[in-house]
């Protein structure tokens, strides 16, 4: 007789008739109590099994322990796997912090012809001059570009409106390709426009070089024209057409839409995903506004709402999960990012659901001027004229300088989550982040109070709407593996 | 407007042999949006003093407050018996990054 391909089932049974914990948080939920260990893998249970964990009489061979050790939350002595696991996983998780920053970004003019008035920093002006890049700065910050030691470098140009200095933009996507040539790395471009001033020769390069578009939509045409007014009042009709044009020349895949959130939004999510949807957009990501410059100064950000903008949310998401179930592929880019981090153990590199922070170590922008700043919303709080995130400038400072500046490095070591008060015994901690931009703009420091900071608030209120709809909702859980799985 | 029973401090007991110090301000941090709590330590018991900082009563957070007290103790629990293998696991995951230091020849 041949030997048998399978063990005896015993061999598969307990070792032990004892366990141990593993290292894990927990939050109480709805009357259940939700459970993380130290990679964010999570489970639910009932109070009485969560008693029952907690006090240890849980017997060995219950069908409960088997759902806990999957899930790297008990072990038995002396088994090693669960722990090489873990290890394994949190080495994953953390890959990016070894790589450093991948993503710059160079603002090559001040310059709009648009009038936002929740803008941040654009300039109605024709001083070039004044407000553009100059050659010699550009080269300055591809010299920091190329020390950062990651094997991936996206150079992202910001304004203003940057076609507005495309000469410019032009000099720095061939001279990075020429000296890339030496350094081997994963480079990419892409230019983030209103594409109101797009033309056959800025598409021709684009299509020449590989750039990749991002530009801003805010829903039907009324509603976009309304928040970014410009002479001729046809934003949207240029952004529309540019997005055709773009797609036709440089791919489906090249250009990529961004919608600003404002109060007159907020009733009409239907209708700003059902304009994405028919100029052809798989995604939407539903972004609140942000708390920085003239958003400030023009009340738009107090008179926001958090509660108001979650319903928006809930409302967007339920309809796209209708869009899916129905068989149209439409992804919401914000869930997205964090069913990555609750479902994988990818780390997604999305700069605001990082921890550390993902200022300056994930991406750094290069002023038009030459300062350095730690994020875009450190260069808005610049031009209201607090310059805390000012790393230094690229004319006198080196870049160890800029990397090791007390800019940068207190605001990460003080921001960072699992060391900060409740976020650190908070079972959210592994999908969320640090943004001390935000907190600093809002509460006045790096970390922010945690029980009164709408970011926490929203975030948390983001991360339980997204694991009631995994835990209850048999057709939203298979989109979401989906996109956690792109 | 605020109630002014709102306004009075609220005064609360936990055996120090049930609930820590530490517990007690970790709770405590998570209601600061709500109440203030001054944190009076004795061998026995500690005393927390409760002031409402909105318009809601202390009243009102107190049961949830006792919880999240007892959550906290039971996370102090978890934390202290997980130490060690939490540390394990981490120095495990970047031995090989060149990022831990080596260990001291001494």
């Amino acid at each position: 007789m041949s030997p048998s391909k399978f063990k005896e089932p015993r061999t598969y049974q307990a070792e032990s008739d004892d366990w141990q914990l593993l290292p894990f948080r927990f939050e109480r939920m709805d009357g259940r109590v939700l459970v993380t260990n130290m990679v964010g893998e999570h489970l639910f249970l009932e109070d009485a099994e969560f008693e029952r964990l907690a006090d240890k009489s849980l017997p060995v061979d219950s069908p409960l322990v088997r759902r806990l050790r999957a899930k790297h939350l008990i072990r038995q002595p002396e088994e090693r796997t669960p722990l090489s696991l873990l290890a394994l996983k949190s080495r994953t998780r953390n890959r990016r912090l070894a790589e450093s920053t991948g993503l710059h970004i160079f603002v090559v003019s001040l310059r709009c012809e648009h009038s936002c008035p929740y803008c941040q920093v654009s300039r109605q002006s024709q001083d070039r001059d004044r407000y553009d890049m100059s050659l010699e700065t550009a080269e300055r910050g591809l010299d920091m570009a190329f020390r950062s030691p990651s094997a991936q470098i996206k150079i992202e140009f910001q304004g203003g409106e940057p076609l507005l200095n495309f000469g410019l933009i032009e000099e720095v996507v061939c001279e990075a390709e020429r000296r890339n040539s030496r350094f081997g790395k994963r480079l990419g471009f892409v230019i983030a426009t209103n594409l109101a001033l797009l033309s056959d020769e800025i598409l021709e390069f684009c299509a020449r070089h590989d750039i990749f578009i991002s530009t801003s939509l805010d829903g039907p045409a009324d509603l976009h024209n309304k928040n970014r007014p410009r002479p001729g009042r046809d934003s949207w009709e240029r952004a529309v057409e540019g997005i055709r044009r773009v797609r036709e020349t440089l791919g489906v895949d090249h250009v990529s839409a961004l919608m600003t959130t404002t109060r007159a939004s907020l009733d009409r999510v239907r209708e700003i995903v059902d304009t994405y949807l028919e100029l052809g957009l798989r995604g939407i990501f539903l972004r609140p506004l942000s708390p920085y410059g003239f958003a400030i100064k023009t009340k738009s950000y107090s008179a926001y709402e958090a509660e108001r903008w979650l319903d928006f949310y809930r409302e967007g998401l339920a309809y796209i999960l209708e869009l899916n179930r129905q068989g149209v592929d439409m992804t919401e880019y914000f869930s997205s990012v964090i069913l990555k981090k609750m479902l994988t153990n990818t780390e997604p590199g999305y700069v605001d659901l990082m921890s550390p922070a993902g200022i300056g170590i994930g991406a750094i922008v290069y002023n038009y001027d030459g300062s350095v700043y730690a994020s875009d919303e450190g260069r808005m709080l610049a031009e209201m004229g607090d310059e805390t995130f000012r790393l230094g400038h690229l004319t006198t400072d080196t870049y160890e300088e800029i990397m090791t500046s007390e800019a940068l490095l207190a605001p990460l070591e003080e921001s960072f989550a699992p060391s900060a008060p409740m976020c650190s015994d908070c079972a959210f901690e592994p999908f969320c982040g640090s943004d001390p931009v935000y907190h600093y703009a809002t509460s006045g420091d790096f970390l922010g109070r945690k029980p009164e900071s709408d970011f926490c608030r929203r975030n948390m209120a983001i991360f339980r709407h997204l694991l009631d709809l995994y835990e209850n909702d048999e057709a939203a859980r298979q989109v979401f593996l989906g996109w956690a799985g792109r | 407007m605020t109630d002014p029973r709102n306004s009075l401090p609220l005064d609360l007991t936990f055996a120090a042999q049930t609930a820590s110090v530490d517990a007690i301000q970790r709770a405590a941090y998570r209601f600061s949006d709500r109440f203030s709590c001054e944190l009076i330590p004795g061998e026995d018991e500690h005393r927390c003093m409760l002031t409402a900082v909105g318009d809601d009563a202390v009243g009102d957070h107190v049961a949830d407050f006792r919880t999240e007290v007892l959550d906290q103790a039971l996370r102090e629990r978890i934390r202290a018996e997980t130490e060690p293998i939490r540390t394990m696991i981490l120095a495990h995951a970047f031995s090989k990054t060149g990022v831990v230091d080596p260990p001291d020849p001494t």
